[in-house]
């Protein structure tokens, strides 16, 4: 085999992460996350249509340890998704374009996803 | 479909899915503490039952124009490709009828 020296272009690895780059591929993660809060969706209201005895066994699961752990990061993937899809939205009406902008609302991005997340679970369970 | 229609229904689907997923999974976690008997209360209101078949058929929607553009980026062997389009359309026409069934007939 002839050894190759060409030089080859430089792998996403290597490249330093942005907020921008960052923010772009966590979208598309939450966006195949959310599907799947969606197939949760379906399973929930596919056993409570089954009956009493399957939804308790579906009710037993989401309440879990691991069912609450999946729930919380459920929402923070929507809240995220959300929030992003609106900066996105902005986007494609022209504004927000700059570095400066960019890079602000990418923060406000992350922090409202976080805030949301809480509140959302203060409500959903009654504690506020 | 036409890239530009595909574009601009993606947008509106997104903007209508927005408080329709948040308000349909605050539904979930709510009654996540309730019985079963507090659910089926929930479900008599038809005003809910018609928003939880849109949250399907347009969720569902979004999904396949999105995984459709993530196939596009990601897999390159067309075989493979054309069948993951494929299951991700049987999918997105599957679940949400299944879901419209259930909630006519059973629930």
């Amino acid at each position: 085999m002839i050894d190759n020296q060409n030089p080859i272009s430089p792998h996403l690895q290597i490249y330093r992460w942005h907020i921008s780059s960052l923010l772009s591929i966590t979208h598309r993660i939450t966006g195949v996350v959310n599907l799947l809060a969606l197939i949760l969706i379906f399973f929930w209201l596919l056993t409570f249509s089954l009956g009493e005895s399957h939804y308790e066994l579906f009710l037993l699961v989401i309440n879990s340890f691991f069912g609450k752990f999946i729930l919380i990061g459920f929402t923070w993937s929507m809240s995220f998704h959300i929030f992003s899809g609106i900066r996105h939205l902005v986007w494609d009406m022209g504004y927000g374009l700059e570095i400066k902008t960019a890079n602000i609302s990418g923060v406000l991005v992350i922090l409202s996803s976080l805030i949301s997340t809480i509140i959302f679970w203060l409500l959903g369970k009654g504690l506020i | 479909m036409n890239a530009t229609r595909k574009w601009i229904l993606h947008r509106a689907s997104a903007v209508i899915l927005a408080p329709l997923f948040a308000w349909s999974y605050f539904s979930l976690i709510s009654l996540s503490e309730k019985t079963y008997q507090e659910t089926i209360y929930f479900f008599e209101n038809p005003l809910f039952k018609i928003l939880i078949i849109a949250l399907f058929f347009i969720g569902f929607f979004h999904a396949k124009i999105s995984l459709n553009e993530i196939f596009e980026d990601y897999i390159h062997d067309q075989k493979i490709k054309d069948v993951a389009n494929l299951l991700a359309s049987i999918l997105s026409i599957v679940l949400p009828i299944t879901i419209l069934t259930l909630l006519i007939y059973k629930i």
